[in-house]
């Protein structure tokens, strides 16, 4: 695409300004109705509107009967921030027939409502609102720009969330290549045995997904390999991979990006629950793992030739830490979150122990029980009826490993039941399983390159967990599994199914249509001096050419739009100001300076 | 509208946020409700290399008390244009200089998506900065 046009709009004076009042979230701390009043009087300002929730039809329908009655020709919505409502409301403008880009966000929620309070909250939303009006009245109709796409999606680890998107991508046409650290496919669930709540072995379900991949010719899957770098941008990202064993380099060009780099289990510290210094105490992993190798068909379980009497499982070990009670880790940081896997593998254990060993005995220590998904309630009734005895602990009274006095048992675990009044009980015990949870696997340098947010909890941080739930703020990257939070295989096998959704529709048609906001020359008003051209930071957005007017030859600089960044480099160095970018005008901005110097006076 | 009474003669500070790292990090800060001073204005910029020389200085003309250019550092996703910008600013301060006008009322500062305390940080000091000065004293 390229053009060159005259830009010659001027100001609207019938801006349509809508105000949010999020909930509360908003209206708490901004006078909404307040402002709306002063806003209504502004000069250019149609209509000024208030809404419970302006993304919620009624909100939407309000925009949409305005624009179709003709009383608006611009929009600006006052509510949360862009990255979360811009797209909603220029699909409403588009719905009612007009071009998307009248349209101009004010952020008074993350930036205004959430940050400051009373009069000085209402008077800063005025003026937020005063100064995105300013810019609606120069904003103009413009149309996307097409950038070809590759057909090909990466995805970046193979457990069972990488796995999983992979098959449902292929299923659409879409190439795929599938990238994995470590030797094999699989993640956690090949340490994992029998998968609550179904009882379904992991290795099962690994084979199954394993046997379909074979199928699909259009997956390549690397394991052993690391992504040294990742460049470009959505529909054309290019990833430097480097092989573990033969250092030998290769590159990947892709359309979009899955990251499925998933989790690992927490270790505890040396001494946590007598961690490293008993042998009899373990973790999860470890039970699980001994689970799946055990042979034996007594009826008492044996771990290392040794028969369990009886054992305690303590819940929650490394997850729902507190802070002043719990030992940060290292880098200060604290696993403030609940696991929300381990509660259902507890018991899910507990229970394969109990039905197969009934000669020994299980105490499961918990803070609570949650067992919250589909079946998995089930696991603690049925453990109840198998018998396994449940005390329960609090935060601030953690149990307690010793050695025990009684010479047919190695350990002691003294609790302060709060079940039983806070009776305070020493259970003897031959093993001391730890409940240890989910920590993310460690992905900074990748979230580095390619600008991936990382939440407080340092799991990989989605742009809104119910908007857009498994997109980042990057286009053309998602995620899936694990990474982005503590989930079971069944969830991540959802958020998979969601990610290869959603990165199959960016690349289907082979093109992604981008915001037009590049730069645009007014053609009468550039002199041909040249000093944009030199400004232009990609080569070939930008040029001379030479034209006739009227007879003369005339030397006037051209956009190519496909390849402008829109960055605005050379509207800055232009004489005439005969360059600017669409939707970010220079001029544009100068009005939003006026209307903040005089608190929204001077719209 | 606010009455004309009502005009507050405030340091503003206006802050140039880049649309992928420092206004998205503008957001986060509120997602944790920090507070942090009401005189701050943060214009959404896909590149502050958009903004000319004279930009800078008529925003002093009219009154606003400090500029921070929140960038998003060298990792700028326009590649060149950090660079560029961080020389046209380098020619502002002069103008500043012979203007008379206290350099430290414009900052370049890189902040990224999650730089919440950076950002505070940022946003105090500038405060501090303003409330000592005042607005400047041109003429626009
Ligand atoms: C002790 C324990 C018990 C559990 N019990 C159950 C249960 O009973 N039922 C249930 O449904 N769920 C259970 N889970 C949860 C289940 O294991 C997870 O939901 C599931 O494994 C998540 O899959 P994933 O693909 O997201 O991550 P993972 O399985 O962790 O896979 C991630 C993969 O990415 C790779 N990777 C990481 N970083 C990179 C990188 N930079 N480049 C390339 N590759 C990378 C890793 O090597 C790994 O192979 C349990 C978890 C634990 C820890
Ligand atoms: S799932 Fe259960 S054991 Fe795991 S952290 Fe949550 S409450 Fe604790």
């Amino acid at each position: 695409m390229s053009e060159m046009s005259s830009d010659k709009t001027t100001k609207t004076d019938r801006v349509g300004v809508y105000i949010c009042y999020c909930g509360g979230n908003i209206s708490d701390h901004v006078d909404v109705e307040a402002v709306r009043n002063r806003v209504e009087k502004m000069p250019g300002v149609a209509v000024a509107r208030t809404e419970m929730f302006m993304c919620s039809d009624p909100g939407q329908e309000m925009i949409i009967e305005d624009l179709k009655s003709g009383k608006i020709d611009r929009v600006v919505v006052a509510s949360c921030a862009p990255s979360l409502h811009e797209t909603t409301f220029r699909d409403a403008i588009k719905r009612a027939g007009s071009n998307p880009f009248i349209y101009e966000h004010a952020n008074i929620r993350e930036q205004v409502s959430w940050v400051h309070h009373g009069d000085t909250a209402t008077n800063k939303a005025t003026v937020l609102i005063a100064s995105a009006t300013a810019k609606a009245k120069r904003l103009k109709p413009l149309d996307p720009i097409r950038v070809e796409a590759k057909k090909h999606t990466t995805i970046i680890g193979g457990g069972v969330a990488g796995i999983k998107t992979a098959l449902d991508i292929a299923q659409t046409g879409i190439e795929v290549t599938l990238i994995e650290k470590s030797g094999i496919l699989g993640g956690q669930l090949n340490h994992l045995d029998r998968l609550a709540p179904s009882g379904e072995k992991a290795s099962d379900i690994l084979q199954e997904f394993l046997d379909q991949i074979v199928n699909y010719k259009n997956i390549t899957i690397h394991t052993n390999c690391i992504i040294e770098n990742v460049t470009g941008y959505v529909g054309n990202f290019r990833l430097d991979v480097v092989t573990k064993s033969d250092n030998k380099k290769f590159n990947i060009d892709t359309g979009a990006i899955v990251m499925a780099t998933g989790s690992v289990s927490y270790t505890p510290y040396d001494g946590e629950y007598g961690f490293g210094r008993h042998e009899q105490v373990i973790v999860l992993k470890d039970l699980i793992h001994i689970l799946k190798e055990n042979k034996s068909s007594g009826s008492v379980l044996e771990v290392n030739g040794k028969p369990i009497k009886n054992m305690v499982m303590i819940h929650c070990v490394g997850s729902r830490q507190i802070p002043g009670i719990h030992k940060p880790k290292e880098n200060g940081k604290l696993n403030e979150y609940c696991s929300r896997t381990c509660c259902a593998a507890m018991l899910n254990a507990s229970n394969q122990i109990r039905e197969n060993f009934p000669g020994t005995g299980i105490y499961e220590m918990y803070r609570d029980i949650r067992t919250y998904g589909r079946g998995q309630e089930a696991l603690y009734t049925q453990a109840s009826k198998n018998k396994v005895v449940f005390m329960r602990y609090e935060a601030d009274a953690l149990p307690e490993i010793t050695p025990s006095p009684l010479p047919d048992y190695p350990l002691q675990v003294k609790i302060k039941d709060s079940l039983t009044f806070n009776e305070e009980m020493d259970v003897p015990v031959d093993l001391v399983v730890l409940a240890t949870g989910i920590e993310p696997d460690d992905v900074s340098g990748l979230a580095s390159m390619m600008k991936l947010p990382i939440g407080t909890d340092q799991f990989l941080l989605e742009v809104h967990p119910k908007l857009r739930p498994v997109e980042f703020p990057i286009t053309g990257v998602f995620l899936a599994g694990t990474c982005q939070a503590p989930m079971d295989a069944g969830e991540a096998c959802n958020a998979a199914g969601a990610a290869a959704v959603k990165a199959s529709a960016l690349l289907r048609k082979g093109y992604i249509e981008l915001d037009p906001f590049v730069a645009q020359v007014d053609i009468d008003k550039c002199q041909g001096h040249g000093a944009c051209v030199e400004a232009c930071l990609k080569e070939g957005a930008l040029e001379l050419i030479e034209t006739t007017i009227e007879g003369k030859i005339h030397k006037k600089a051209r956009v190519t739009a496909a390849l402008c960044l829109g960055c605005g480099a050379c509207a800055a160095v232009c004489p005439e100001k005969a360059i600017d970018i669409n939707g970010w005008a220079l001029k544009q901005y100068e009005d939003m300076v006026d209307a903040i110097v005089s608190d929204g006076f001077a719209v | 509208m606010m009455s004309p009474q009502a005009k507050r003669q405030e340091n503003k500070i206006l802050i140039l946020a880049t649309e992928t790292c420092a206004y998205p990090g503008a957001d986060s800060v509120g997602q944790t409700h920090s507070s942090y001073p009401a005189n701050t204005y943060i214009l959404r910029v896909r590149a502050p290399v958009l903004f000319p020389e004279s930009f800078y200085i008529d925003c002093f003309k009219k009154g606003i008390s400090g500029i921070i250019v929140m960038s998003c550092g060298e990792e700028c996703p326009y590649e060149g244009a950090y660079k560029a910008m961080a020389k046209r600013l380098d020619s502002v301060y002069k103008k500043m200089k012979a203007m008379k006008l206290d350099l430290k009322r414009l900052r370049l500062t890189a902040i990224c998506t999650v730089c919440n305390r950076a950002f505070l940080n940022e946003v105090k000091q500038m405060d501090q900065l303003v409330q000592e000065l005042g607005p400047p004293q041109l003429m626009a």
